[in-house]
């Protein structure tokens, strides 16, 4: 029934980099399932209702690989979610291989345990900011810092290549450079590549020793997979996570009543404030991405074998059937649930660090700087062309 | 309240450790659930429930 002329063309343009475009509500309501352009100009679907998208996140009939990849639907020119990944054939089990290997060094009991060193850090950058002048930059003196430091160790990266890989990490996620978002990551590939071999000869306890001996004993882990494994880590351990501090900032500073709620009890309101952050925080906004293993019908439309779908885990995440007041920041809101780290076999195996250095931070700011304030509107702030979003800076004042 | 979990559907997100640390633990070896009390006191019921609630698995099962 759809035609060229009635697919939406993503991505939806948004007001600023806190709000949505309006154009989700219209589309969970009528047409929770719709067929859309992707910015590459492929035909995907969109979803952007709670209960499909949790629901497609939890079913194995849904994968990130495809039966004939050269025919698939691009999603973007950046060289990350831009299209099937792994191998049709053996994705399940290569998959839950990968998560045997990485959910211990990942664990909630494990990430707990660097709290106190996270916080040491966390004071250290700040009393670096407050000794260097009345407006800082939190984004390159805080957010950036803090996941940059804490994935590394955990991976056994060296921190002094951080301008290196993270430089990588913006070029390969990049929507306008083209081709070049590709290029930027066979970089990335060769700097991984060269980091491995110069750790094998002494193997320590990180995660990429862990990968580079499982990869050494088992014949049926690719060395191309254990590479780009090592690239998704890195990328996404500071990525992900330097953004959502910013966006935090934003939410919590933008509204003076928020902010001034957790500092009347960070210890006791962190947790609620970083679960709101990472239900409403939306830095890129276009979606998980899955292919159909076979066709579905569902929510009204049939999904044929091979289909892309684009997860909108932003639009689910403001869905006022599941959200009382979806749209406004809340942490004491009665729904405790949220899609921030995906859901299913794929649900983001980096959620529990991310959530402890989301609470360090914030508990942090709100007792060491409790007059803080935002230097420059938000409507003025830079704001990143990549997949991954964000802001570029975070001019901040507490005097 | 009686509390069952499935590790064969268990993806070790850590969640319900997150939730409710003195009923659900991750194991060492391999990341996934390690039930530390199954029949929890009432007073947690929320916890736990909360914890069955988020698991992205939905692998616990909380029955009265």
């Amino acid at each position: 029934m759809s035609t060229a002329t009635e697919r939406l063309q993503l991505p939806l343009p948004r007001p600023n980099v806190l709000d949505l475009a309006p154009l989700y509500e219209v589309l969970r309501r009528e047409a929770p399932i719709a067929p859309v352009t992707t910015p590459a100009g492929d035909p995907a679907w969109l979803v952007t209702r709670y209960e499909e998208v949790r629901l497609l996140l939890g079913d194995k009939r849904f994968g990130r690989s495809h039966p004939s990849p050269e025919e698939a639907s691009r999603i973007t020119t950046a060289a990350v979610q831009d299209g099937p990944t792994g191998s049709y054939e053996t994705e399940e089990a290569d998959h839950a291989r990968m998560r045997r290997l990485l959910t211990p060094a990942f664990s909630a009991k494990r990430m707990r345990m660097l709290s106190d060193h996270m916080e040491r850090l966390v004071e250290g950058y700040i009393d670096q900011l407050t000794s260097s002048g009345d407006v800082v930059d939190l984004h390159a003196g805080l957010a950036y810092p803090l996941p940059v430091a804490m994935i590394c160790r955990l991976l056994g990266v060296p921190e002094s290549d951080h301008e290196l890989f993270s430089r990588l990490s913006e070029r390969m996620a990049d929507l306008t450079i083209g081709a070049e978002a590709h290029t930027a990551r066979e970089e990335f590939f060769r700097y991984m590549v060269g980091l491995v071999e110069t750790k094998r000869s002494s193997l320590g306890e990180d995660v990429i020793s862990d990968l580079v001996r499982a990869q050494d004993e088992d014949p049926s882990f690719d060395y191309a997979e254990m590479v780009r494994l090592c690239v998704g880590l890195l990328f996404a351990g500071h990525e992900t996570t330097v953004n959502r501090i910013g966006l935090g900032t934003l939410f919590l500073l933008t509204e003076r009543s928020r902010w001034e709620a957790l500092v009347a009890d960070p210890d006791g309101r962190v947790d609620a404030v970083v679960e709101e952050i990472m239900r409403l925080g939306a830095p890129g906004d276009l979606g998980l991405l899955r292919y159909a293993h076979e066709d579905v019908d569902i929510a009204g439309v049939t999904i044929r074998r091979g289909d892309a779908l684009v997860l909108s885990i932003n639009a689910a995440n403001r869905d006022a059937s599941v959200y009382s007041d979806a749209e406004s920041f809340d942490p004491d809101r009665p729904e405790r649930t949220h899609l921030g780290f995906g859901h299913g076999a794929h649900f983001c195996i980096g959620a529990s660090l991310a959530r402890t250095e989301l609470r360090v931070v914030f508990a942090a700011l709100a007792k060491r700087l409790p007059g803080l304030r935002l230097a420059k509107e938000l409507d003025q702030l830079e704001v990143r062309a990549t997949l991954t979003g964000g802001v570029a800076e975070l001019p901040v004042t507490w005097r | 309240m009686k509390v069952v979990v499935d590790q064969g559907k268990c993806v070790g997100a850590g969640q319900c450790v997150l939730a409710a640390d003195d009923v659900f633990d991750q194991r060492d070896s391999d990341g996934l659930v390690d039930l530390l009390d199954a029949s929890p006191p009432a007073e947690r019921s929320a916890d736990v429930r909360h914890a069955a609630a988020v698991c992205p698995a939905s692998a616990i099962v909380v029955e009265d």
